[in-house]
């Protein structure tokens, strides 16, 4: 899994961060040279590295080979939702993924807490452990789990599906969590014990309640995880109607010709959520926070 | 940086849970507080660690089982003892997906690092609309992978591709980049950090936005050259986040499955083939449960000694 993220917004590369030139006073016709020119090979390397995602777009929005629209159309998202199950994928990955989201959320929130809060060996330990497991393959838990599941009927299941993530989001969403409680000092809560409340009460009305940042920014780790996620789809999903979208894509390429015009249509479907997701909550987008997560402890 | 708050914080953890700390009450009141913290403590861990058995402890020991099995999905088998491991170690098709693992592994980890290095640098100096090329730029880590994946395979999988027939327009001849094994491994290596950069990005980023300008300034008037600066001061204080970037990226590449699955599946003649996709053919395409999961049991004996080894090492340099 590629999204390690976390941070309070502060700690957040912040964008157009001053270089060296800040401190000369007036910006001289060469820096105003170096600065166009940058630009321009930045504007390069921008538009080279966008080009499958600029391709996939394109082609979504294009007339089929069939079709007689001309410009640019809606049509091939129409019929991609009208000629397949495009729908009940869809509908399969955000039930997926929703549940994903929260039930990672309501597991790794205590959990953090205890990591950030308690000092003993066995928390230590505990944290090791998570580490551990985070670095291991899938595909050595998926082969063993897929035997188990399928003794339980969650073969082929959307709740199997959700059990693994969870499962899998469930290490670094503990860190993301306790090196956000880090972050909030002992004595807001010292302040409720005095008032006669207990430390489980502390946590869920001073703590949680002062954490939406580091909730975010967990939750948006699970979303892509499970929202991406294709090895325990692949493994896990075997009939069209249960599909979620990365297998419902990919089923395009199981015929004869492909379908291209079809295929990008649901490709742009399926990289809206991320995409939309990363525009609205982009200042709870940071890596710099793990390191912090994982030297702390 | 999150790092020291996050320590203080936790030393006022320590001080304000310690049995015994400053301004506490009678002591039989604290050991009290104490068992009972203690208490709250385990049902607030108890799902994470129900979950942990269920999903990776299990698992685990099963995969041990079957590693040590010469059964099928259905069916555990009969004990074979090592057999499987033997024949796995023995196979040259371990052999050459434990180095195209390593290669794509190195490939990833370094070229990943190299471009999000460049482009960070970069993107710290003044640019016009600098903070939306910033944005842009996270894209191929943001999109998923099914999705990026269809793009190249439009872009390079047949001789009438959008990139081949450029090539060919070019006079430079029709290269088959997912049918020639070479391509197809660079291919699938360059997909690896076309989709990895921005992670290295962001990360190098982070760390260098907590860099004070002033010490450049410094450096520039005792005359420091440019790369003088680059060496002694930028990559010193961005060492840290990059030792964990590596480690991280590490992992992902070890692990990765749908990058190398989807673009290639393997192929061509298993060029492509690292020991993750390996493990999953053995196991779901040519159903030998024993020798797949004994392939996927060496890599994680491997990757758990490496963690545990590389766990030490950051915590080791956060004490420094």
């Amino acid at each position: 899994m590629s999204a390690v993220l976390h941070a309070h917004p502060a700690s957040g590369p912040a964008l157009g961060v001053a270089g060296p030139e800040k401190s000369r006073r007036v910006l001289s016709d060469a820096g105003l040279r170096g600065r166009w020119w940058r630009f321009v090979l930045i504007l390069a390397i921008t538009a080279i590295v966008l080009v499958p995602i600029m391709v996939t777009v394109v082609l979504a929005l294009t007339p089929g080979p069939n079709s007689t629209a001309t410009g640019l159309t809606l049509e091939n998202l129409s019929n991609v939702f009208s000629k397949t199950l495009a729908a009940t994928w869809l509908k399969n990955s955000l039930i997926t993924t929703v549940s994903t989201v929260i039930v990672s959320v309501a597991v790794a929130a205590p959990a953090g807490y205890v990591l950030s809060r308690g000092r003993s060996k066995a928390v230590s330990g505990y944290s090791l452990l998570l580490f551990v497991m985070q670095s291991l393959p899938i595909i050595t838990s998926v082969v063993p789990l897929f035997i188990l599941f399928a003794g339980l009927g969650l073969v082929d299941n959307l709740l199997g599906l959700i059990i693994i993530y969870v499962g899998s989001t469930m290490t670094v969403a503990t860190w993301m969590m306790a090196a956000y409680f880090d972050s909030i000092p002992v004595s807001l809560e010292e302040a409720s014990w005095i008032d006669g409340c207990s430390v489980f009460g502390s946590f869920t009305k001073v703590v949680l309640r002062n954490s939406l940042p580091g909730i975010l920014s967990t939750a948006i780790f699970a979303f892509l995880l499970a929202w991406n996620d294709y090895l325990v789809a692949i493994v896990f999903l075997r009939s069209n109607e249960i599909f979620t979208l990365p297998m419902g894509v990919q089923s395009f390429f199981q015929q004869n010709a492909t379908d291209w015009s079809g295929v990008m249509a649901l490709a742009v479907v399926m990289m809206l959520p991320p995409i939309v997701v990363f525009a609205t909550l982009n200042k709870y987008f940071s890596v710099g926070g793990i390191g912090g997560s994982l030297a702390g402890r | 940086m999150s790092t020291t708050t996050a320590q203080s914080g936790l030393a006022r953890a320590r001080r304000g849970l310690a049995p015994g700390g400053p301004g506490g009450g009678p002591s039989n009141r604290k050991s009290k507080l104490s068992s009972q913290t203690r208490r709250t403590f385990f049902w607030l861990l108890l799902p994470s660690i129900v979950l942990l058995v269920l999903i990776h402890g299990y698992p685990l020991v099963y995969a041990g089982v079957q590693a040590t099995h010469d059964g099928s999905l259905i069916d555990t088998g009969n004990f074979v003892g090592v057999e499987n491991f033997g024949h796995v170690l023995s196979s040259p098709a371990f052999w050459k997906a434990a180095q195209f693992t390593l290669w794509f592994t190195i490939v990833g980890v370094f070229g990943s690092w190299l471009v999000g290095l460049g482009l960070a640098l970069l993107l710290r100096t003044k640019i016009p609309a600098g903070g939306t090329f910033k944005i842009l730029l996270l894209l191929p880590w943001v999109v998923p992978i099914v999705v990026s994946s269809t793009a190249w395979n439009w872009l390079v999988a047949t001789p009438d591709s959008l990139i081949p027939s450029l090539f060919r327009s070019l006079g430079l001849g029709t290269p088959l980049f997912l049918a020639d094994p070479n391509l197809a491994a660079v291919m699938v290596m360059a997909f690896k950090v076309w989709v990895s950069f921005p992670f290295m990005m962001m990360m190098i980023s982070a760390a260098l936005a907590s860099v004070d300008t002033t010490v450049y300034e410094a450096a520039s008037m005792d005359g420091a050259s440019k790369w003088q600066q680059f060496s002694q001061i930028t990559l010193p204080l961005i060492a840290r986040s990059t030792y964990i970037s590596w480690i991280l990226m590490t992992i992902f590449c070890v692990n990765d499955f749908p990058t190398i699955y989807l673009l290639t599946g393997g192929g061509p003649v298993d060029a492509t083939t690292s020991l993750v996709v390996l493990a999953y053919r053995t196991v779901f395409q040519d159903f030998q449960t024993g020798p797949g999961v004994a392939i996927a049991f060496l890599m994680t004996l491997t990757l758990v000694v490496v963690s545990v080894f590389l766990y030490r090492q950051i915590r080791k340099s956060s004490v420094e």
